[in-house]
């Protein structure tokens, strides 16, 4: 049983980089892969860190040239005059009249930010007007532009800081996300831990609900709490309270059902691969239950409960969804970057919401792959017992139960209110059974998108993550790391940054593909790119190099030997990140609804708007059918599996 | 138990073990004297492992007793139990010391700090590892692992200590080492030692007793000289060595020897306990190492105990030279211990083949 965990133990084949220049094949494949990851990952990224060290103005520049011939004249018959009707200008910031040359004059005027381009026309003309008449006389020829002054600075951050409103989210956001991700922690280990060594028929079904969540769009869950515990949800409603969930209580408790899935399934595995050998040991040594859970379980599974809290808080601080239905008026950094792009059009600011976005983000990805990485306790050998494992006694057992059963109670409530909503009028109100908010044309076509949407990412980011992953794995390529780097950032980073970042990036030529169906395949597809990209390494690192050496060694191309012999035995990657894209892509929100262009609305986001709108039967009927329709996939998928007898972890 | 021996350490009755699908233990009864090293042996899935793990107490026999220094333990929890067991990897816990895990036990029952250390301090001085205290257990060999291993199962006083294939991990020359200064601590210190292992020769050379299983049965239990000796049927026999085996006939019973025909020849064997009467077919268990080879131009006067064949092929391991020999139509393993002395024979080569009358017989 025992893996290899290190890089060195398959040799690569190619231990030199000269030899990379010698396959002009290679050099060829990963000098696109190399293209494509710099063009729609840190390019993205690149442009939303620049637009936040920006502040552009609207600028109006007016050039006379005229006929005055002294210097003195000047001053008095242009510059005086032109300045006394300046004045008065609503908006304008900065103004100067420069002579260029004794023939010409530049007046420059420059608007506040949000001094609006189309209206800014009109006004700038409507401005120069007077100056015009003011100094008709003298003046010869007239040109003026329309444009915008970018200037470097910080202004944008210290205005970030300046105001609580905007840096008030910032430390909501990361309160949020400490405190879901130490409640999704707990509960998750609770969860696994009572899974693995609890009452034997318990173990199926605590797996069954843990998993549950999984299954549904991320915000479901804020949408089922509006229902339970909203201004006129059923607890206000039965027990005539004046009781809502809005705000903190909502967002922790939907965050915490909707993450928990991530967090059981990673410390779950981390105890299964732990064994119970340990424990044995520590048993036989006289250990009670309590002592071996505090000093052999909890200090050998840590670094992957911490891997595990890490990828949590990514998520729970980079969450979209569900702030957006019930944060009521807490405000926290995703959703108000969205409020300030779409909103106010303060393109500036939200990019310093994204940028605060990424830091936490970075820094947990780089405490990830620098310090955590690599650093599990792998327990080795052992032969696995006949059927029996350790049960733990009710000391323990109780005191986790009583977490965990009304954790599972709340996750099947809010599955159940889902079903409530979705076939009743209006829940609580009018209790009426109802198919009405089945018949919905816009959400059906939404479905029918998001199916097109996520097939096409799927076909996308497994191919080429799996490619990467030979690449990176197995050859010697320069700026290996880098490149590594780079394609793990689609994932690390929050998706309303890519979202933001794919505007800002692609709305001009030279690739202009804002507002088409594509530019949100594309960033679908390259913001999962990693997950292949893993799935792919950890097969490669169990298949022995020397199969391949096999290859070779029989005449085969290295083209050959990847697609003939590489690319069959590493299929289960494919299909897994074929499968992991899928579903990701049904529920996806937080990038896609800064690029969604009319005709092309995603099912996940058509119910978070018709939620937004109160309209929650309709929100809750939809959700139903997104559901079925991602196990439907997902059964036809697993299908697939058996019938071409690939296994799918 | 009123009548308990003072002299048996443990004793397992009519101890058996169902899982969902199988019985991994089947009704098994033993009893193990103080001071003894016992050794369970048997193919891998025989559950000597399961056996074990039951008197450990990590796993629940589904029915019989085991009782521990004449206490009935069948129910008691592992941690309650004065057992102490090496795992086949050992399972050291990594995120401690050589000293932590050595006095992990000690620091469990909240023994004062000082008695902990000068415990482990001991314990490291008897599994010569004196230094290595603060060495993590990743940073160590093997065979270090396992002394640290021992050294933490001796550190409870354990009435008995269960070792599961503790020498599977280590490479042969280590393995041979470790054994012996296993079997050398359990004289030392008088302990009493159950021992599961896969490997026969390792059971052999270690044990007082051996137990041998097949099928979550017990097949045997016995010293290594009568389990190799006098084993009790051909699994046994085959089990802890090589054998050839010859089907034949009693017909002749006389005061010391009775006559044994084979269709290769009659065998004079001396007559062994069991009761034996003419025409009983038998099978005649003879030990490669047991049979002599001469050449066929070698005149040896008597008929008896003597076959002829011819060499097939020849296997030379340097301490000994394997020959295998078509007996007319029976394939016959011979180890030939001092090959210099007689010269090697070829391919094709006749030869007379001596078997000694000390022969084995089991019922066919």
């Amino acid at each position: 049983m025992s893996m290899p965990h290190s890089d060195g133990y398959f040799t690569k084949i190619a231990d030199d980089t000269r030899q990379f220049f010698r396959s002009p094949g290679l050099v060829a494949v990963t000098t696109v892969a190399a293209v494509l990851i710099f063009l729609f990952i840190v390019f993205p990224i690149g442009s939303v860190l620049q637009k936040s060290f920006t502040v552009s103005y609207p600028t109006v520049s007016i050039r006379y040239r005229h006929n005055i011939a002294t210097p003195g004249d000047f001053e008095k018959k242009l510059i005086h005059p032109v300045m006394a009707v300046l004045s008065p200008i609503p908006g304008l910031v900065k103004s100067s009249v420069v002579r260029e040359n004794p023939q010409t004059v530049l007046i420059f005027l420059r608007f506040e930010k949000f001094w609006d381009d189309l209206k800014g026309l009109n006004d700038a003309k409507r401005a120069i007007r007077p100056i015009q008449a003011t100094i008709e006389p003298h003046i010869e020829e007239v040109k003026y532009k329309l444009s915008k002054e970018r200037i470097y600075s910080t202004e944008t951050y210290k205005d970030f800081f300046a105001n609580s409103y905007y840096w008030h989210s910032l430390r909501n956001s990361i309160i949020l996300a400490v405190v879901s991700t130490t409640i999704i922690t707990v509960i998750a280990f609770f969860l696994a831990y009572v899974g693995l060594r609890g009452p034997r028929r318990a173990r199926g079904p605590l797996r069954m609900i843990g998993l549950l969540p999984l299954v549904a769009p991320p915000f479901i869950f804020s949408l089922s709490l509006i229902l339970l515990g909203g201004r006129s949800g059923i607890i206000s409603k039965l027990f005539d309270l004046d009781f809502n969930l809005y705000g903190w209580p909502g967002v922790i408790i939907a965050q915490a059902i909707t993450f928990l899935p991530l967090g059981y399934l990673m410390i779950e595995n981390v105890l299964r691969s732990l064994g119970t050998n340990m424990e044995d040991a520590a048993t036989d040594m006289g250990a009670t239950d309590y002592d071996i859970l505090f000093k052999i379980t909890i200090p050998l599974s840590l670094p992957g409960i911490l891997k595990a809290a890490l990828l949590v808080f990514l998520l729970a601080i980079a969450d979209f969804g569900n702030p957006m239905l019930i944060s009521g008026n807490v405000h926290f950094l995703a959703t108000d970057a969205y409020l300030y792009w779409v909103g106010e059009n303060n393109l500036e600011m939200a990019a310093v919401f994204c940028v605060f976005l990424i830091l936490p983000s970075m820094l947990m990805f780089i405490i990830h792959e620098f310090i955590l990485k690599g650093k599990s306790y792998t327990t080795i050998g052992g032969k696995p017992q006949q059927g029996e494992e350790r049960s733990i006694s009710g000391k323990i057992l109780y005191p986790m139960l009583a977490v965990v059963i009304p954790v599972s109670m709340v996750i099947i409530a809010c599955f159940g209110m889902i079903f409530l909503g979705a076939f009743t009028k209006i829940l609580m109100i009018n209790n009426t059974f109802t198919l009405e908010h089945f018949n919905s044309p816009n959400g059906i076509r939404a479905l029918i998108t998001s199916v097109k949407f996520a097939l096409s990412a799927a076909c996308i980011a497994p191919l080429f993550g799996v490619i990467l992953s030979y690449i990176l794995i197995r050859k010697q390529i320069p700026f290996k790391r880098v490149l590594e780097f780079s394609s793990l950032l689609g994932f690390a980073v929050p998706g309303t940054v890519m979202g933001v970042g794919y505007i800002l990036a692609f709305n001009t030529p030279p690739i202009k593909l804002t507002g088409t169906f594509l530019i949100m395949i594309i960033n679908e597809a390259f913001r999962n790119i990693s997950v292949s990209l893993e799935a792919g390494s950890s097969k490669l690192h169990q298949i022995d190099v020397a199969i391949e050496e096999a290859a070779l060694d029989m005449g085969a191309s290295a083209m050959k030997t990847f697609f003939k012999v590489v690319l069959p035995l590493i299929s289960s990657a494919l299909l897994a990140g074929f499968i992991y894209t899928f579903m990701v892509g049904m529920i996806a929100v937080s990038a896609v609804i800064f690029l969604i262009s009319p005709g092309n609305d995603l099912a996940a986001l058509y119910i978070l708007a018709v939620a937004e709108q109160g309209m929650l039967g309709m929100a809750c009927a939809i959700s139903i059918m997104l559901i079925a329709v991602v196990l439907l996939c997902l059964g036809a998928l697993k299908l697939v599996a058996r019938y071409t007898r690939t296994e799918v972890y | 138990m009123a009548d308990h021996d003072r002299s048996t350490v443990l004793e397992i009755q009519n101890l058996t073990k169902r899982f969902a699908r199988m019985t991994a233990v089947d009704n098994v009864s033993f009893s193990l004297e103080n001071g003894k090293l016992m050794t369970f042996v048997g193919p891998s899935g025989c559950g000597k492992t399961t056996l074990l793990r039951m008197i450990s107490g990590l796993t629940e026999p589904t029915e019989g007793k085991i009782i521990l220094d004449g206490e009935d333990i069948t129910f008691l929890r592992a941690n309650a139990r004065d057992t102490a067991m090496v795992f086949q990897n050992y399972a050291l816990f990594p995120h401690m010391t050589v000293s932590q895990n050595i006095g992990f036990g000690l620091q469990i029952r909240k023994k004062p700090k000082d008695e902990v250390k000068r415990e482990v301090e001991r314990l490291l001085e008897l599994v010569q590892l004196q230094g290595l205290g603060d060495r993590k257990t990743q940073q160590l060999s093997g065979g270090q692992q396992q002394r640290v291993a021992l050294a933490r199962a001796l550190s409870l006083h354990p009435k008995i200590l269960l070792l599961d294939e503790p020498l599977s991990n280590l490479d042969a020359n280590l393995r041979v080492m470790m054994r012996e200064e296993i079997r050398k601590l359990q004289e030392q210190l008088h302990l009493s030692i159950i021992f599961v292992t896969h490997d026969q020769e390792e059971a052999m050379s270690i044990s007082d007793i051996l137990v041998v299983m097949d099928n979550g049965i017990v097949k045997q239990i016995g010293s290594p000289t009568e389990i190799y000796e006098r084993p009790i049927d051909e699994f046994v026999a085959n089990f802890v060595g090589h054998i050839n085996l010859f089907e034949g006939e009693v017909t002749d019973i006389s005061e010391e020897k009775m006559t044994f025909r084979t269709k290769h020849g009659d065998l004079k064997i001396k007559l062994s306990e069991f009761d034996l009467s003419v025409g009983d077919r038998l099978k005649a268990v003879v030990r490669p190492e047991s049979i002599g080879i001469a050449s066929y131009e070698n005149a040896i006067n008597s008929s008896t105990n003597i076959f002829k064949g011819i060499i097939e092929s020849y296997m030379y391991i340097g301490s000994v030279i394997r020959y295998t020999i078509n007996a007319e139509g029976k394939t016959v393993y011979l180890d030939e211990s001092d090959p210099q002395y007689m010269g090697i024979f070829k391919e094709g080569d006749p030869v007379k083949l001596i078997l000694k009358d000390r022969i084995h017989l089991l019922p066919a």
